[in-house]
């Protein structure tokens, strides 16, 4: 039998050794990617990106420089499997197998008119029920693929996706400047033409009018493409899978535009495997042409290096964010990158951006055709992975700081980015960790407890 | 609620803290101010565990329970505000219990000092995540953060924890009742020996 002194040191050291473990192993257990919840959790919750802005009297420059492992610039491709022509509709749950999803860059402008944009950037527009989100899938007995971002005035019940206000309403919400500039450069269906897609947020993600930078290729009645690779201009037909699994080069005809497509020919004999992109490249017209790449968007060295310019007026007021000399702007960014799409993507708090003016970040002013960037200030941006978090929740009684936004306190006095991507992963488990919160909870209690009876029990004996 | 947990967070804090110092200063000295400390020991735990009590109590009528219970720096504030009211109340039942044997021998003073210091812990934890909810964050949380502890993600543990600790917690009063039976034997037959 071991004496007391023996026993109070075991009983301190297995107290210790739990206190130990508890320590080491804290918060482990329950996130994982769990793709029947629609849930990928990315290694990385936070990314940089760094961010310069210029102007002239006419255009304004932005010029973005973010990490990525490696390019992804290939969306919505036909496979030829099984002897037939395959398209994939669906987004992938976190990346993409193949590193199939091109890389994009969106950027959410406002000049005032949407306020609550400017003190809580892209939370305002995820509504009720979004897409892709756990369980959306069968809210309202719909499919959730078009349920998408919108601003808050442009519902009756900020819990009910579908309860859109009047017509009348969106449009003198629209005349006001009740939506957000949308700028969408994509690495595949954008910018190898040097376009960057223009759309908005208003009561949905509309695109601007005009003919966007793209169309389909897919010949939906007889179940394959339109169009396919001139093999005289591009020498090929169709890609194979090695061509775009690990592609970096971005050189040649690595996607189909109007100057490389020729019409389908079904006869030939097609290949296991073939590939043809989607989606079609062409100039685009009309407001939808109004974002330019500047020089190429282009990745070397891991990093994407990507410059849009654009008039500062662009002449469309109702699908434009107007912008001029002594203004202070908002914007958000997101950057999808890692062959991600839908909702996994790094996003910014929002930024303010002041010509000529004070603010987050001063853009340069400049005179001449193109800025020195040498003699712009960097503004070093982290971007962060927003789980699923929506506007309804964050203004419900759930969320402890509801009463903070009631009060317009803007996110950034109360949040950094690394404690929203946290607080966006264990939203989506957020029944899982609160059960084995409570369990913890209980067993520390009972621990100290056990030790404190046990080492009572011990120390009121006399040593012998 | 929020201003009046605020302000009486200040009363069991304030004494448990004290009531760490006089543990460490009693622990490592015999002195007659150690020892007069000492005397004022329980009564201080005493009016800690009311004044604590009274905070938490306070604490939880803050935010409704839900709200509370699904904000991770919230959960993380609960679990170590009732970790510490919990604790605190079992060092003034050890302390009441034992008596002046708690300070008997280097083992004793050790466990007391180990005691101490883990109580201060659990405090300066427990404030600092409650400023962080008041929206004042401090230094300590990258102290934590340091070792290991990201406080805003929810402090839990794996279910092999959860199984472990409750064989730790079966375990430890089981070694001390079998230590303190087979003593009682060993004294009985010397006893009866003589």
């Amino acid at each position: 039998m071991i004496r007391r002194r023996t026993a109070v040191l075991v009983v301190t050291g297995i107290f210790t050794a739990a206190l130990f473990v508890s320590l080491v192993t804290h918060t482990t257990g329950i996130v994982r990617d769990d793709p029947e919840r629609n849930i990928w959790i990315p290694r990385e919750l936070t990314m940089p990106l760094q961010l310069q802005v210029a102007y002239n009297e006419q255009q304004i420059f932005f010029r973005y420089r973010w990490p990525a492992e490696r390019p992804h610039v290939y969306t919505d491709l036909l496979r030829f499997t099984d002897g037939q022509w395959m398209r994939q509709l669906d987004s992938p749950v976190g990346p993409e197998p193949d590193g199939i999803y091109e890389d994009r860059l969106t950027m959410m402008v406002d000049d005032g008119s949407v306020p609550e944009f400017q003190r809580y950037g892209g939370y305002i527009t995820v509504g009720a029920n979004m897409r892709d989100f756990t369980d959306a899938g069968a809210y309202a007995g719909r499919d959730d693929a078009h349920r998408r971002k919108y601003l808050p005035a442009t519902r009756s019940d900020p819990d009910d996706w579908y309860s859109v206000v009047d017509a009348d309403t969106l449009d003198a919400q629209r005349a006001a400047g009740y939506f957000l500039d949308l700028w969408h450069w994509r690495a595949h269906l954008s910018n190898p033409l040097g376009w960057s897609d223009d759309q908005l947020i208003a009561w949905y993600r509309l695109y601007d009018s005009g003919e966007g930078p793209f169309f389909s290729n897919w010949d939906g009645a007889e179940g394959r493409p339109r169009f396919m690779f001139d093999q005289a201009e591009t020498g090929m037909h169709a890609l194979r899978l090695d061509d775009v699994k690990d592609r970096t080069d971005l050189r040649g005809h690595y996607y189909l535009s109007e100057d490389t497509a020729v019409a389908f020919d079904a006869a030939r004999e097609w290949q296991e495997g073939d590939l043809i992109p989607g989606q079609v490249l062409r100039e685009p017209s009309g407001a939808r042409a109004t974002i330019r790449v500047q020089g190429e968007g282009r990745w070397a060295d891991g990093e994407w290096d990507v410059t849009l310019v654009r008039a500062l007026d662009t002449g469309d007021p109702l699908e434009d964010k107007i912008l001029q000399d002594q203004g202070v702007y908002t914007i958000a960014l997101a950057v999808h990158r890692d062959a991600k799409a839908s909702r996994w993507h790094y996003v910014s708090m929002p930024i303010q951006v002041g010509l000529g003016r004070d603010s987050d970040l001063a853009a340069s002013r400049f005179a001449g055709e193109a800025p020195d960037w040498s003699q712009a200030a960097v503004h070093e941006v982290t971007l962060f992975y927003p789980g699923q978090v929506s506007w309804p929740r964050l203004t419900s009684e759930i969320h402890a700081g509801s009463t903070n936004i009631a009060k317009g306190v803007p996110v950034k006095y109360r949040h950094k980015e690394a404690q929203l991507a946290v607080y966006g992963v264990e939203i989506e488990f957020e029944s899982e960790i609160r059960r084995q919160w409570w369990f913890s909870l209980v067993a520390g209690v009972l621990l100290i407890i056990s030790f404190v009876y046990s080492a009572g029990l011990l120390l009121k004996e006399r040593e012998g | 609620m929020a201003p009046y947990h605020a302000l009486m967070a200040h009363f069991p804090v304030a004494v448990w803290i004290t009531a760490s110092m006089i543990i460490v200063v009693r622990a490592l000295n015999d002195g007659p101010l150690a020892k007069s400390l000492d005397r004022v020991l329980v009564p201080f735990l005493v009016f800690g565990a009311v004044t604590g009590v009274m905070t938490y109590v306070l604490g939880l009528m803050v935010w409704p329970a839900d709200t509370l219970q699904t904000t991770p720096l919230g959960r993380n504030h609960m679990m170590a505000a009732t970790w510490s009211m919990f604790y605190w109340g079992a060092v003034l039942v050890l302390r009441w219990w034992v008596g002046e044997k708690a300070w008997e021998g280097l083992t004793n003073r050790l466990i007391m000092l180990g005691l101490g210091a883990l109580g201060g812990g659990l405090l300066a934890i427990t404030g600092t995540l409650g400023g962080h909810l008041h929206g004042a964050p401090s230094f300590v949380s990258s102290v934590l953060r340091m070792i290991g502890w990201e406080v805003y993600a929810t402090f839990y543990f794996p279910n092999w924890v959860l199984v472990m600790l409750a064989v730790v917690i079966i375990i430890m009063p089981v070694i001390a009742i079998a230590t303190l039976r087979g003593r009682a034997a060993r004294l009985r037959a010397e006893g009866g020996a003589a």
